[in-house]
């Protein structure tokens, strides 16, 4: 393999005043062989050119997960990313995580995003739902949640997070359902209950971009959608987000279509419906407001086929997660 | 100036676990980290933890392989108490939620380990660390005491009395520093690859707590016995663990032989780490290896063993040298791995200076004596976490706050501002780093010499002088990291030179220290522990010598070791 020279376009962040970040981009020049990984070309930028080059690092083999940063447009773990496969015409731009307050540089305060994993009670419960025995099964459930380092770079890239900073994102989440899924956990019920609260499991979008970036293959939307119907198996459905997931549910069942005119109702109740009055007028306006009777839509009766053989043998939430494969 | 019962250095398994000791006495502990819980090194360990929970096997016989295991220089009341108790620790990790794998019949399983004389490695897959760790830091939020994260320690302070009175603490996010007192302070704050070029370890192991300690007159043990890793990656040294071999793995050379036959007869690739790393630079310097290194073979396991009990690692040769095991076999060569020498201790963790206590890789307690088995790192970090946060509670319930040195704080202030006011011109922390840790592989390393030693041990004046030459280039307050290097980069240096000094007095061949011109172990001049003080008149370390503590058991007697 033949060296060449990369040019690390960095964002540098200072402090200013209380609360504020001044920003701007800075350039370096590295020789490297193209399987050389960001994190040893930030060491060599920082050891021989400049000393006030500021990022987190530690162990080198993607299990700390201290050096998740935003390294071409994705957040990665600088320590297993290779300078070749993110340079574009020999320039890698790096700058902090997403959806996080800046300390420095590229190091962010990572106190939020703790604050998050701390909220949904990350530790074993005593309680009535206690399982005796544990089989040799038992954790292939959350044998790939339990590969989660914590590094951040799910809640970096998260849709919901970028718009609702109260949301408590993918890591947190794939937590809590390792909680659930563990036959020594007694308060199953109750945490499910907790997770359904605003924010909570139903905030999730599912754009799956917490799955493509993950560098543990611990896919925390598909923990995220199995703690739903892990919930509404055990009928904690009274959530706005469960309501609305009945709903179509039960309409796709009954006519194969969506009934929009009621779905809102269905989802927010009569209360919450008369709060978006305005958007359904703005809806109105555009003719955009749906009929109230949808007709059966053809070849209903093969969807409700389909219904009943999936409730006959429903998708094994408790399966084992796919293997991952490597890139 | 904020107080507690008792401060715990460091957040990885021993400090953690010590921790939990303290909620549960109900005492005020605090807990210091210049990292993130999460971020401590123990979650790189892989392969397992050794405990006898079959009851085909004996705690008996896991102490006895343990003592063979250091070559006869553990002590062994303290290898005695750790082996009674790893069973219970790994019942009670597995009540606080740690994923164990497990057999078909949903006992804890267990898989053969080097040295080992029965399959008495505990394991989650490959990352058996990560998952332990997690689990102490699950029970650490339950328990609500208090961390004081990325808060780095610049010293630890001994009141007039020689008791000691607390630390100063430099918070990384703020650049604040700042006093804490302690009735008692634990140092869990593990081990110092970086002292060397090629090593395993995380950039953070600086050993920062056995510096401290040694600069506040307790003794280091045993610095000389430095583990080399059998299979550290060839390029970047990160580790591929033993499990790998213990699944089964073949180490093969340039010529595809399987070569360990002709160095362990009996044990093949599981003989103990020393023995597996001095075969391996055998073959390396006997021009059998490619590009120094030779193979871990694990194309015979087949895909779905490696993807299932060797994941990481497989992923690791993936990413760092572009081999997947499945196809190919994994270059990999000796690399610093684990420290068998740290602060001295008594067998429940205590060192010599009142109030201060120390347990996991930071400590000598000593439990690996020359040569530590593998499994046996992370068992050491949970039951003296556990003991020595115990008799820590114990010692602090009748302890007193001592006063605060006025000085101290402003000493260390005086010291940072003088490091930031240097002009940027001289050494870089980085350059003066590369310097030593080079010199510590290439003359301290799997095979020493005299010549090579003493040209290393008289290097250490001169790097110390330019130490007081080099310069920062970030003189701002938050998150500085340019500093925190440069202030582990004086511990880097004192730990150096306790390794490179014990390493030339020691005239024999024991564990992990070899001597070319020594070949053989000598019980009668050197079964000892090599201690190491600072001499602060002189600015350097010098050494003394302590008796191994036996407990009269017949069957320890040293022999000779083979596998």
């Amino acid at each position: 393999m033949t060296s060449q020279t990369y040019t690390f376009r960095i964002q540098r962040n200072m402090p200013g005043q209380v609360g504020t970040v001044q920003s701007h981009w800075q350039e370096y020049k590295v020789e490297a062989e193209p399987n050389t990984t960001i994190l040893t070309l930030l060491e060599t930028i920082k050891g021989g050119q400049d000393g006030t080059l500021t990022f987190r690092q530690s162990c080198r083999s993607a299990i700390c997960g201290s050096c998740a940063i935003n390294i071409g447009g994705r957040t990665r773990l600088a320590c297993k990313t290779h300078v070749g496969t993110v340079a574009k015409d020999g320039v890698v731009e790096i700058s902090p995580q997403k959806n996080q307050p800046v300390l420095r540089d590229l190091a962010i305060d990572i106190r939020p995003f703790f604050a998050r994993v701390h909220g949904i009670k990350p530790y074993l419960q005593e309680g009535p739902e206690r399982a005796g025995k544990v089989t040799s099964t038992a954790y292939d459930q959350v044998n790939h949640v339990t590969q989660c380092i914590m590094c951040g770079c799910c809640y970096s890239e998260c849709t919901m997070a970028e718009v609702n900073p109260k949301f408590i994102g993918p890591a947190a989440l794939a937590k809590a359902f390792r909680f659930v899924s563990d036959p020594r956990e007694g308060l199953k019920t109750e945490r499910l209950q907790a997770l359904a609260n605003p924010n909570g499991i139903w905030s999730c979008t599912r754009c799956t971009l917490c799955v493509d970036v993950c560098p543990k293959e611990v896919a925390p939307m598909e923990a995220i959608v199995k703690l739903r119907t892990r919930g509404l198996n055990k009928g904690v459905n009274t959530s706005a987000g469960a309501k609305h997931a009945l709903a179509f549910h039960e309409d796709i069942k009954q006519t194969g279509q969506l009934n929009e005119f009621t779905l809102m109702m269905r989802t927010l109740g009569i209360v919450g419906s008369l709060m978006e009055t305005g958007m359904a007028l703005h809806l109105a306006k555009k003719g955009k407001i749906p009929s109230p009777f949808p007709h059966s839509v053809t070849g209903v009766d093969e969807l409700r086929r389909m219904y009943e053989s999936l409730e006959r043998s429903p998708i094994d939430v408790e399966t084992k997660a796919k293997e991952a494969v490597p890139e | 100036m904020k107080s507690h019962d008792l401060i715990i250095v460091g957040a990885g398994l021993s400090g953690m676990r010590a921790a939990l000791e303290g909620a549960k006495a109900g005492l005020d502990v605090a807990v210091v980290s210049k990292v993130h819980p999460l971020r401590s090194h123990s979650c790189a360990a892989q392969g397992g933890i050794n405990a006898a929970i079959n009851p085909n096997d004996k705690w008996e016989v896991h102490a006895y392989d343990t003592v063979k295991g250091s070559d006869f220089i553990g002590d062994e009341d303290a290898i005695d108490l750790m082996c009674r108790e790893a069973p219970g620790i790994i019942h009670e990790m597995d009540r606080m939620g740690t994923p164990f794998s497990r057999n078909d019949d949903g006992v804890i399983a267990q898989r053969p380990f080097g040295g080992a004389s029965f399959d008495r490695t505990c394991y989650a897959a490959d990352r058996t660390g990560q998952v332990l760790l997690h689990t102490l830091w699950e029970r650490l939020v339950h328990s609500g005491i208090h961390v004081y994260e990325e808060c780095h320690v610049f010293r630890l302070v001994l009141a007039s009395d020689g008791h000691v009175a607390g630390l100063v603490v430099y918070d990384i996010k703020t650049g604040e520093i700042f006093g804490l007192r302690g009735k008692g302070i634990l140092l869990a704050t593990g081990g110092y690859g970086r002292v060397f070029l090629s090593s395993t370890n995380a950039t953070t192991n600086t050993g920062d707590g056995m510096a401290y300690a040694m600069r506040a007159g307790a003794p280091l043990a045993d610095m000389e016995f430095v583990q080399f890793h059998p299979t550290g990656l060839r390029t970047s040294g990160i580790l591929i663990t033993e499990g790998a071999r213990g699944e089964g793995g073949y180490l093969i050379n340039a010529e595809g032989e399987r070569f360990m036959g002709r160095y362990a007869p009996k044990k093949w690739e599981l003989a103990s780490r020393d023995v597996v790393s001095r075969a391996e630079q055998t073959e390396i310097l006997e021009g059998r290896g490619t590009n120094g290194a030779i193979f871990l073979d694990l194309r015979h396991l087949g895909r779905d063993k490696i993807i299932d009990k060797l994941p990481q690692i497989r992923h690791l040769a993936l990413d760092l040298e572009g081999v997947d095991p499945i196809d190919a076999p994994i270059p990999v060569r000796p690399t610093v791995h684990y420290s068998m020498g740290g602060i001295r201790t008594d067998k429940f963790g205590a060192a010599p200076v009142p109030g201060l206590f120390a347990a996991g890789e930071a400590a000598c307690v000593s439990v690996h004596g020359a040569n530590r088995l593998g499994g046996n790192s992370l068992l050491d970090t949970i039951v003296f976490g556990k003991i020595t946060g115990e008799h820590a509670c114990q010692y602090v319930r009748s302890a007193q706050l001592r006063d605060f040195p006025a000085n101290a704080i402003a000493e260390e202030k005086d010291r940072i501002q003088e490091l930031k006011s240097r002009p940027n011109r001289g050494l870089r922390p980085a350059m003066l780093h590369h310097q030593m840790a080079e010199a510590m592989n290439t003359y301290c390393g799997v095979y020493r010499e005299p010549v090579g030693m003493t040209t290393l041990a008289e290097k250490f004046p001169g790097w110390r002088l330019d130490y007081e030459r080099i310069h920062l280039d970030d003189k701002s307050t938050v998150f500085n990291v340019d500093l925190l290097r440069a202030v582990e980069l004086r511990n880097l240096l004192d730990l150096g030179e306790s390794i490179v000094k014990g390493a030339l007095a020691r005239e024999e061949s024991r564990g992990a220290h070899f001597r070319i011109d020594f070949p053989n172990r000598d019980d009668v001049k050197w079964r000892k522990h090599t201690l190491a003080f600072w001499d602060e008149g002189a600015q350097a370390v010098r050494l003394d010598q302590e008796e191994v503590r036996t407990v009269g058991n017949p069957e320890y007697a040293p022999m000779v070791r083979t596998y």
